[in-house]
């Protein structure tokens, strides 16, 4: 049946064992396993998973203070509008009301990045977006909140609204923020060009133009933003935020309410979920520490998921041309990029996404010449941000089904063609990007085998195909957001006591996605302990030291090499108190299985804790800190540091999908996921990051979207927002390759966002091998699918792509680099 | 002063006796007067999952359901699925198969499997995912969850039969 | 989110339920499952003072599948796990298997799912977003939004029991003031209604349950339900078929539609002439084409309306080969 079609089980394609020479996983896995690490890499449940499954891990809404009030935001009922006049006078009177505050309270603008402040804590004189925030109240209950609105008297004067980005970008009667480029609605623009890509598309001897158009999205996380705030007579304040990035919250806190950090603690309990939407400081958040202050009492501000809707910050609707050069024998000459973002009424993270959409666009291939250009514009939509895979995903859709494309009019088959473009490791990119471990080649080798490439591609029956495609993102920025005071991305501090438990400070935010884990992994497996000697103390900025936050896929790499660093540092007097106590120099010693021994014989060593306790006799509780910083990367020109990063993780994903030709719809069957992440320090985890990323991934790819008539968002909720359900997942079959990185904790980098940005062309790659034709209008709804078949059809008929003309020289797995 | 009703709850086996306006949620009751917050709100409109709570065994949303409804009713949250110092074998296998995440949504799916395996021990893959259909994961995939509850379907089957 | 103040009853009878609704006539409403009725208060639409819970009436709760009588707070999900069901009217069970989620379905009730709400963009949103459109004409407002014009509404009517119901025959007992009488869910709704008011049951008028004729098991039947993911949603279309076959000949074929207008529809005109005439694929063409003639849905769910129209050519064809080919 077809609306339910996709309720069938990944029954098709069962994966056979390959026909290859080798299987690229197995090898990965023996290679890691020679190097004996007795936790790393091992299949490691959460830390808190037992909390977790119990209810008892404590999320902010479930904190209680004593007399606590609710705070509630009060709306804006226009898209834009000019603030004539407030009168909250009545709503004060109110029983039950203890406070109600406007914009005028506290006026200075702040933001993420410290270029483009342009929000503030509640609406200054201007609303920019429907669900803006005008006023706050803080009452007894939320029905008394609800009647203090009703009292509130706003009187607008209308703006004109503006809903599209291609209005934004002209001369523009009303600027939606004076900070607008030049007479226009832009907030940022950037040009690039590398070599020259003129000359090149002109030799060219192939050229293939698409054009891609993609809905915004949103996180969805399912824990609704939530905020309290406390401010004790000792004049200090302590704010409790669901916040991915409790560092920049601080800062913003501190700036706003005019107050130093040292009397500001925020404290990040458990996170229900991220993927960005939580990295930005939020309005609500300083509104609710300004209640706190004005009442003098704890306030909790909660979201409901509506609100969630609209302070967005989710991926920017995108519209995006890419044309890609080739030579005769498919050789990548030029790439030429244009994209215009819609940002929505403010600048969030917005300069870094409209760079991420140009120069992350090439990896994993190598190209010599390189133009970009993008802008991104303010709109009178909610705004758009950062999310998982901020700036890689709908540009790599629309190159990835270019490269598909030219592989189908060339005659190559996909793989071959990707496999003669792949940038090789060690390299520095046109657009001097340092590559270092590279495993694309063994990614994409893997897919083919496993999925059974050869014996389905343009092979399967109209209405089934099989698709690939490759990714490539940053672990971790390398620049900092905040360039002074110059402080290392990550510290961590830790601290051993006579209980023999080693506490771990940072200030690394787990949002879910298992940093505390890797943390006390990396600890024990450095001291040799067991796991559960670890004990990760609550990100508290009174005790944690700074971390920059869970954002661009930084956490593992940095604060695993900062915790590294830290437990290296512990072991050096343990070592010394267990060399005197065992008469051995510490260089001979070494710590493994709870002991401190002679290297490579346990039985000659002392337990832990009594090297520990040695070690104690003069100076108490051990304590050691480690950090990281990142190394000046990147070169010199304008933008030159955007998308640098220490590493990068690289992927190739095959799908396979079965489109029902009457009604459009498409049943994603299988996905076979090889991921370059290095060395995974918890497979179990690295598992979870890529199938998660895979439903996000086709949620967007084929349900999910912001859509508006005008300025209005039409689905704030999660049942017209369409996240993809239980029922429609596909099989996963995660291949994990990769080479150790040099510079990785062990050899690892990132799986928090890399994973999701293949998932989208394989499959839209997939369709195209299925039916023929190629959508380009994200999300591929069924009515989408439908539509062009009925093109397709009146074209002449249902047409399979043509198959593969190219001597396909199949490349061997083990394929030379 | 709003008009408060007699609530008589019962909930993990314990007996509350609370007065509440008759409006007042199930939800809003266990998390803020029984502070029994292990059962999340994510909606608030019976399109997450997140609430779920056994009303005589059977999952339900407790954001859509009057506390005075729930009178005469046997309540079980997530914080009553296992006695004391023990975990349900869905928990542990959510633990060891990496089925929680940020575990938002972890009591919800917990609750709704549970039940579920407990009406139908040994179900497959496929009527498991059915049965959670009611629940959103944005971190899993699912895959992982399904994973854990088809291994808790496996260790009680044998344990259920006869 | 909060529900404004109400006064809760719990009769134990329907006589007791009926004397409540005419003490706050006007002012009240019926509480089933909820699982429609509280998202609503909660987004403060169409409240009224005294909520009347049917929980406690235990006449309602009658579920006798073998003699085709569903009380009106049958739970769906009782529906759908029952084999008794499963087998004598396949298509409800699948009606019903197909609501909302499993969750839902452990609220929700066979009345509650034949009086549901109907549905709209612009109606289906929180007192805040109506508020700043200036709200509309089927909740505190006086102007349609999908068709712009101040008298009819057309949200669309959302439930997936009714069509599967309304092939069988089936027919609504009701209690009112007036005493109890029977009438075919068919006519339960109002085409010629303003779509404000969604079914025809007069003022404190009580469903008590639902009675499907002997002989309807007899009929293949089957429901099928476009919808964009295979839980949660709302039907975009949903179509239910019934269909006996003599000598090769149509003995008896009904077709009623959900998910495209304001009510559900039998559609009597177009498949009356097939009765007597041998079910040739080209006649099964001819009608799903007529079908497709034949509804008129606005853009105010998910899909676009052209594309559920088609859709409903394409689910008759199917629903209809899969009743002959046994599947
Ligand atoms: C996330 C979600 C998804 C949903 N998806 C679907 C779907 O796919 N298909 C679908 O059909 N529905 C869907 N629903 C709506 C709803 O859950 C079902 O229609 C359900 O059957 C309603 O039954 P109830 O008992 O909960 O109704 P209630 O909410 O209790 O009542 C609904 C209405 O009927 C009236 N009423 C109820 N019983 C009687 C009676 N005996 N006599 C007179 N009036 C009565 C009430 O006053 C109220 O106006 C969905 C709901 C949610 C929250
Ligand atoms: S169809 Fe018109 S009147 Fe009816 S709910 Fe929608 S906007 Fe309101
Ligand atoms: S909170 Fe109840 S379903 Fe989402
Ligand atoms: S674990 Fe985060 S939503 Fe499921």
């Amino acid at each position: 049946m077809a609306g339910t079609s996709s309720r069938k089980s990944g029954s098709a394609g069962t994966p056979r064992p390959s026909s290859a020479e080798t299987d690229l996983v197995k090898e990965a896995e023996a290679t890691r396993a020679s190097s004996g690490y007795h936790l790393i890499g091992k299949r490691t449940p959460l830390i808190d998973a037992a909390l977790k499954v119990t209810g008892r891990a404590e999320y902010t809404d479930d904190i209680k203070r004593p007399g606590m009030l609710v705070g509630r935001l009060l709306k804006s009922v226009h898209p834009h509008a000019r603030i004539r006049s407030i009168d909250v006078e009545e709503a004060r009177r109110l029983p039950g009301v203890a406070a109600v505050l406007t914009g005028d309270r506290y006026p200075t603008p702040f933001g993420v990045l410290p270029m483009t402040h342009d929000e503030t804590a509640l609406a200054v004189g201007r609303v920019r977006f429907l669900g803006e925030h005008v006023a706050a109240v803080a009452a007894v209950d939320e029905e008394t909140c609800e009647r203090a609105f009703e009292l509130i008297r706003v009187e607008y004067e209308p703006l004109p609204v503006y809903d599209d980005p291609k209005v934004s970008r002209e001369p523009v009667p009303v600027k939606i923020h004076d900070r607008a480029l030049r007479d226009t609605n832009l907030q940022k623009e950037v040009f690039q060009h590398f070599g020259d890509v003129p000359k090149a598309l002109e030799g060219a001897s192939q050229k293939v133009k698409l054009s891609g158009k993609y809905l915004g999205v949103t996180h969805g996380f399912t824990e609704p933003h939530c905020t309290i705030a406390e401010h004790t007579p000792d004049g200090r304040l302590t704010v409790w935020s669901a916040t991915q990035v409790p560092h920049y919250l601080h800062r913003s806190l501190s700036e706003v309410l005019g107050m130093p950090m040292h009397r500001i603690r925020v404290v990040k309990p458990e996170v229900g979920g991220g993927f960005g939407g939580k990295s930005d400081p939020f309005p609500h958040e300083i509104a609710c520490a300004a209640l706190a202050i004005e009442t003098g009492r704890p306030v909790k501000v909660l979201f409901d998921r509506e609100d969630v809707f609209y302070l967005n910050h989710g991926r920017h609707p995108t519209q995006n041309d890419v044309t890609v050069g080739v030579d005769g024998d498919g050789k990548f000459l030029a790439m030429d990029i244009d994209a215009l973002l819609d940002g929505g009424a403010w600048s969030s993270f917005g300069v870094v996404t409209t760079y991420y959409n140009g120069v992350l666009a090439m990896g994993p291939y190598r190209f010599d010449n390189f133009r970009y250009h993008g802008a991104r514009a303010y709109t009178n939509h909610p705004p758009s941000g950062a999310m998982r895979a901020h700036g890689g995903t709908n540009m790599r859709y629309t190159v990835e089904s270019v490269v598909d494309e030219i592989a189908a009019r060339m005659g190559f088959d996909p793989i071959e063609l990707r496999l003669q473009n792949f940038l090789p490791p060690n390299f520095k990119t046109i657009n001097e990007f340092r590559i270092t471990s590279n495993s694309v080649r063994q990614c994409i080798l893997a897919a083919r085998d496993r999925s059974g490439w050869e014996e389905k591609f343009r092979k399967l029956p109209y209405g089934r195909g099989i698709g690939v495609a490759c990714g490539f993102y940053i672990s971790g920025s390398n620049s900092p957001i905040h360039f002074t005071p110059v402080f290392p991305q990550c510290t961590v501090h830790l601290k051993a006591d006579m209980d023999a438990g080693v506490t771990i400070h940072c200030g690394a935010a787990d949002i879910g996605q298992g940093s505390k884990t890797v943390l006390a992994q990396v600890v024990a497996e450095v001291l040799g302990i067991r796991m559960d000697r670890c004990r990760v103390a609550p990100v508290d900025s009174d005790t944690a030291p700074v971390d920059l936050g869970s954002y661009s896929s930084r956490v593992t790499f940095m604060m695993g090499n900062a915790a590294k660093a830290a437990a290296e540092n512990l072991k050096v007097p343990l070592l010394q108190a267990a060399s005197e106590l065992l008469e051995v120099p510490p260089d001979r010693l070494e710590a493994s299985e709870e002991r401190i021994h002679v290297k490579g014989r346990p039985s000659q060593g002392v337990p832990f804790h009594e090297a520990l306790h040695k070690a104690m006799e003069t100076k108490g509780a051990l304590v050691a800190s480690g950090a990281y910083s990142t190394k000046p990367l990147g070169g010199t020109f304008k933008g030159a540091k955007a998308g640098t990063a220490p590493a990068y993780s690289f992927s190739a994903y095959v799908a396979q999908v079965d489109v029902d030709l009457e009604t459009g719809f498409v049943h994603v069957e299988n996905v076979w996921a090889a991921f370059d992440c290095g060395r995974p320090l918890n497979p179990l985890a690295v598992e979870g990051q890529i199938e998660g990323s895979i439903h996000m991934g086709l949620g967007q790819l084929l349900s999910e979207g912001l859509s508006y008539r005008g300025a209005r968002l039409m689905n704030p909720s999660l049942l017209d927002y369409k996240i993809l359900t239980p029922m429609q997942m596909p099989k996963v079959e995660c291949l994990l390759v990769g080479e150790d990185d040099p510079e990785g904790p062990f050899g690892a980098k990132e799986a928090g966002e890399g994973p999701l940005v293949a998932a989208l062309p394989a499959v839209g790659n997939a369709i195209y091998d299925a039916i023929g034709v190629r959508l380009m209008d994200l999300p591929i709804t069924p009515d989408k699918v439908l539509r062009a078949l009925e093109e397709q059809r009146k074209k002449g008929g249902a047409v399979r792509p043509p198959a593969p003309t190219r001597p396909s020289e199949r490349t061997p797995t083990h394929g030379g680099r | 002063m709003p008009k408060k009703v007699p609530v008589r709850l019962r909930v993990n086996g314990e007996e509350h006796e609370l007065h509440l306006p008759p409006q007042r949620i199930l939800l809003d009751v266990l998390r803020e007067e029984l502070n029994l917050t292990g059962t999340k709100r994510g909606c608030d409109l019976g399109t997450c999952g997140c609430c779920t709570v056994l009303v005589d065994g059977e999952p339900r949303l407790s954001c859509l359901m009057l506390a005075k409804l729930a009178e005469g009713h046997q309540l079980t949250t997530v914080e009553g699925i296992s006695p004391a110092g023990a975990l349900h074998p869905v928990q542990r296998a959510f633990i060891d198969l990496g089925a929680t995440q940020c575990g938002f949504c972890t009591p919800g799916f917990i609750v709704t499997a549970v039940a579920f395996l407990r009406d139908h021990p040994g179900a497959t893959r496929d009527e498991i995912s059915r049965a959670l259909s009611g629940n959103l994961c944005r971190c899993t995939g699912y895959v992982k969850i399904l994973d854990a509850v088809e291994a808790a379907a496996r260790t009680l089957a044998p344990a259920q039969e006869r | 989110m909060h529900l404004d103040a109400f006064d809760l009853h719990q009769p134990t009878s329907v006589e007791e339920a009926l004397a409540l609704a005419q003490r706050h006539a006007g002012k009240f409403d019926f509480l089933a499952g909820g699982t429609d009725l509280i998202p609503n208060y909660k987004m403060h639409l169409n409240v009224r003072p005294h909520l009347i819970s049917l929980d406690h009436v235990a006449e309602l709760r009658s579920f006798r599948p073998e003699a085709g009588w569903l009380g009106a707070t049958v739970r769906l999900r009782n529906l759908e796990g029952s084999s008794t069901l499963i087998r004598r009217y396949p298509g409800i069970a699948e009606a019903a298997e197909e609501i909302a989620t499993p969750l839902v379905r452990a609220s929700g009730t066979v009345g509650g799912n034949l009086l549901v709400e109907t549905r709209c963009f612009f109606f289906n949103q929180s007192y805040p977003w109506r508020q700043a459109l200036g709200f509309c004409l089927k909740a505190d407002g006086d102007q349609c939004h999908v068709v712009p014009q101040k008298t009819r509404c057309y949200a669309t009517f959302s439930g997936d029991l009714a069509p599967a119901l309304m092939v069988l025959d089936a027919h609504a007992e009701i209690a009112g003031p007036g005493g109890r009488r029977r009438v075919a869910v068919a006519d339960l709704y109002d085409p010629k209604g303003d779509g404000v008011r969604r079914t025809k049951l007069g003022p404190g008028e009580l469903l008590v349950g639902v009675q499907i004729p002997p002989g309807a098991e007899h009929l293949k039947a089957k429901y099928s339900k476009l919808r964009v993911r295979p839980s949660f949603d709302f039907p975009e279309l949903g179509v239910a078929v019934a269909l006996e076959e003599k000598g090769g000949k149509v003995a008896r074929l009904e077709i009623a539609l959900g998910g495209l207008e304001t009510y559900p529809r039998l559609m009597k005109a177009q498949t009356a002439p097939l009765v007597g005439e041998p079910l040739t694929e080209e006649r099964v063409k001819a009608l799903s084409e007529d079908l497709v003639k034949a509804v008129r849905p606005v853009h105010n769910t998910f899909l676009a309306p052209d594309y559920r129209r088609k859709m409903t050519g394409v689910f008759v064809r199917r629903a209809i080969g899969a009743l002959r080919s046994g599947s």
